[in-house]
């Protein structure tokens, strides 16, 4: 943690509340809208931020057809295609798209973001997943998924072939999974090589963070957790050679905000009347990796659950939170669906201000990747209320300082 | 008649393109309400390539800054999965608003499978095969949401249709893909499918699947009757002659008579022996400017070229089933 904190905007569907596109003012037909888009863009743009973050799956996000209905996100924008249009769209944020090691091949994936960078000028990065739901394995012809350490192990493989490829490299990989002859056929990256984000936080993921990655985006609720978490992945460094600050981490933040703290408390509760409760026990049920949620009484407690070999590090995060404040499914339920278990903040632009600088200025965190509510509004929302607020107190940029996605980030450039 | 400008962007022994100098060119094609520019893929052969753009995200950048002209990338069966090829180029499609195509080739690229962790290559009967598959089910996915299952209805918290949403559950002998896509039906129904480096064996294929054959020119004699076997062939699987475009490939060299292009052009169509030609242009602005000054003119003089477009689609423009506004 140093100089100025850094942001992303993170783009997905109508907003990151699930109920986001029942909200009169969110903008319904964002997954055909290519627009709407490159208006968010340029709304990020202009206000400073670090980078557009898009997730991504390869499926659709829920099995029960149902329930999937009852959601926006089974439709969307591929978010390679999405970046390259905004790419000359805009002309300095960062843009970053998540891929999968589970269901790419590390030369055509490190061909295309290197691709998207010379379209940006250098402001691409690539977040690596190893793809943890079997609605996506489905798509790929695995009859189940893979256990967490075998996807971990292959993940690990791909970064380093993919960062290979971007170095000028390799003559000839022949690995466990992969086989590469050639050295890729575009020329070298204008920011020294695309830069590279990891989300995972469970044990193998942190190691595989902290040997290739540049950002780590993160969940956290609890300054304590955020600070732990910053901690022990900074630690992990020194062990691949590496500085603290080659590393920038960045956990989800999930604002509403509005001029008055009951306006934006209002704005909150509207939202979370939109959420059917089929629709939130399905996604937390989707978050625990479990199916059978629903044979437990919607007003008790989470049921004991085996451990998952899906995202193992969210599902401990959810049981930690039910257990300390006692919710019911039901209200856990609705307490995750807007915010996906990351750190919620519903108040004026000095709270949230307020609550981001504790945590950079307490060392949990370098940066917040921004999460709105809906969109566009509560893009807008943050750029005209929050980002000035953190401008006045010298914890953001006023201007961008260089051209790429790693002059922004303060990276080094690999050599 | 029906014209593709193939832009050759990865050729070698020249600087590659910059991004603004490829926009111009394709504008240019625009204003010439050219039908489409396909845009070369190459991966490393002996030769490198010089051009800093994958195919599919330079497609992506063009969409946002053309109106109507077809965009057309290549893109490999070998390295791509067919569910992530779908996705990509129905992306393209609603970013484009209806005017993205997917080049594929039934040829093997030489050193592609080395690169692709399969470096035993595939037979090429197992690579027709696998082609034939990957393209099934890549036109099934693009199928599966219909036409109006998206309902947007906020107060009634339905999203969609879920009636409307079709799973694929595809298990064939290469590959397994449950689907449904989740990237929404195409504004053109589905992408344009363009099919070259066909050989006879692929002919049946391309009759059954493919929107497009782009073909060789080939000699004079037999230019009719292969058009008309072709023709035979698309009638058989389709009960539509005209469900599939033909068009032959000519390279235009860096000088030319631009005269005598346009009556090579004339007789040959005139002869009915393709429905339009997909002119291979080198990466130099000079070629193009060329052709659309001299040439293109001469061929509207004849009746041969519209003079503008008169739908939005790339499949209106090529005058395909389908396409929204046709």
């Amino acid at each position: 943690m140093t100089g100025q904190m850094k942001l992303g905007a993170f783009l997905w569907a109508t907003g990151h509340h699930i109920a986001a596109w029942r909200h009169p003012k969110a903008h319904v037909t964002a997954g055909i809208d290519i627009d709407h888009y490159i208006a968010l863009a340029r709304t990020a743009e202009a206000a400073k931020f670090d980078m557009i973050f898009c997730e991504d799956a390869a499926g659709l996000r829920e099995a029960n057809v149902g329930i999937a209905s009852q959601t926006s996100r089974s439709i969307g924008f591929e978010p390679i295609s999405l970046l390259s249009a905004l790419a000359v769209q805009t002309s300095r944020i960062g843009l970053v798209s998540t891929a999968s090691t589970s269901y790419n091949e590390p030369y055509g994936l490190a061909r295309t973001f290197l691709s998207l960078d010379h379209l940006s000028g250098g402001r691409a990065g690539w977040n690596l997943v190893t793809s943890a739901s079997p609605i996506e394995a489905a798509n790929f012809g695995a009859t189940g998924l893979k256990p967490h350490a075998d996807r971990y192990e292959r993940a690990r493989e791909f970064a380093v072939v993919v960062t290979g490829l971007w170095h000028g490299g390799p003559s000839g990989h022949d690995g466990q999974s992969f086989s590469v002859r050639d050295p890729l056929d575009l020329p070298p990256s204008p920011q020294g090589a695309p830069v590279m984000v990891q989300a995972g936080a469970s044990d193998v993921g942190r190691d595989l963070a902290a040997r290739t990655a540049d950002v780590v985006f993160t969940a956290a609720q609890t300054f304590e957790e955020a600070k732990a978490f910053y901690d022990d992945l900074k630690g992990r460094l020194a062990a691949y050679g590496r500085e603290p600050d080659d590393i920038k981490i960045m956990p989800g933040v999930a604002p509403v905000v509005a001029e008055t703290e009951a306006e934006a408390r209002e704005k909150f509760e509207e939202l979370q009347e939109l959420i059917p409760d089929d629709v939130g026990v399905a996604l937390l049920s989707s978050y625990l990796s479990t199916s059978d949620l629903w044979r437990h009484p919607i007003d008790g407690p989470l049921p004991e659950l085996p451990e998952s070999e899906g995202m193992k590090s969210r599902q401990a995060l959810v049981i930690e939170q039910s257990r300390r404040d006692g919710l019911s499914i039901r209200r856990l339920a609705r307490h995750f669906a807007g915010a996906r278990g990351h750190w919620r903040i519903v108040g004026t632009a000095i709270q949230v201000a307020d609550e981001l600088q504790a945590r950079f200025e307490g060392g949990a965190a370098d940066g917040f990747n921004v999460m709105p509510a809906y969109f566009p509004g509560e893009l807008d929302a943050f750029a005209t209320l929050v980002v000035p607020e953190l401008q006045r107190r010298g914890l953001f940029r006023k201007e961008y300082e260089g051209t790429t996605l790693r002059a922004h980030l303060g990276l080094r450039r690999p050599s | 008649m029906h014209l593709a400008v193939s832009l050759d962007i990865a050729s070698t022994g020249q600087a590659g393109l910059t991004f603004g100098e490829i926009a111009a060119l394709v504008r240019n094609a625009e204003t010439a309400s050219i039908d489409m520019v396909i845009i070369s893929d190459s991966l490393p052969g002996d030769e490198r390539s010089s051009s800093p753009f994958e195919a599919t995200t330079l497609v992506a950048a063009l969409a946002t800054v053309t109106e109507k002209i077809g965009l057309l990338a290549a893109a490999s069966t070998v390295t791509h999965q067919p569910y992530n090829l779908a996705r990509r180029f129905a992306s393209l499609d609603i970013i484009s608003h209806g005017r993205a195509g997917w080049n594929a080739t039934m040829m093997q690229a030489p050193r592609e499978a080395g690169n692709f962790s399969r470096p035993e290559g595939f037979s090429d009967d197992d690579f027709r095969r696998r082609t034939e598959e990957y393209i099934g089910i890549v036109q099934g996915l693009w199928d599966g949401w219909d036409a109006d299952a998206l309902l947007f209805d906020k107060s009634g918290g339905r999203f969609h249709d879920p009636e409307k949403m079709h799973l694929l559950d595809h298990k064939g002998a290469f590959f397994s893909v449950r689907g449904p896509l989740n990237v929404a039906r195409s504004p053109q129904d589905m992408p344009v499918l363009a099919l070259s480096g066909l050989a006879a064996a692929d002919l049946d294929i391309a009759a059954r699947t493919a929107d497009v054959m782009l073909l060789e020119d080939g000699p004079a004699e037999g230019a009719k009757a292969r058009y008309d076997d072709l023709k035979r062939r698309v009638m058989a699987a389709r009960h539509e002659p005209d469900a599939v475009k033909v068009l032959t490939t000519i390279t235009l060299a860096a000088a030319y008579r631009p005269a005598a292009v346009a009556d090579r052009l004339e007789e040959q169509f005139r002869a009915k022996t393709c429905d339009g030609f997909n002119i291979l242009i080198p990466a130099q602005p000079s070629v193009l400017d060329d052709f659309v000054d001299r040439v293109l003119p001469e061929l509207r003089r004849r009746g041969l070229f519209r003079k503008s477009y008169r739908g939005t689609t790339l499949r209106s423009h090529l005058g395909l089933v389908g396409g929204g506004d046709l």
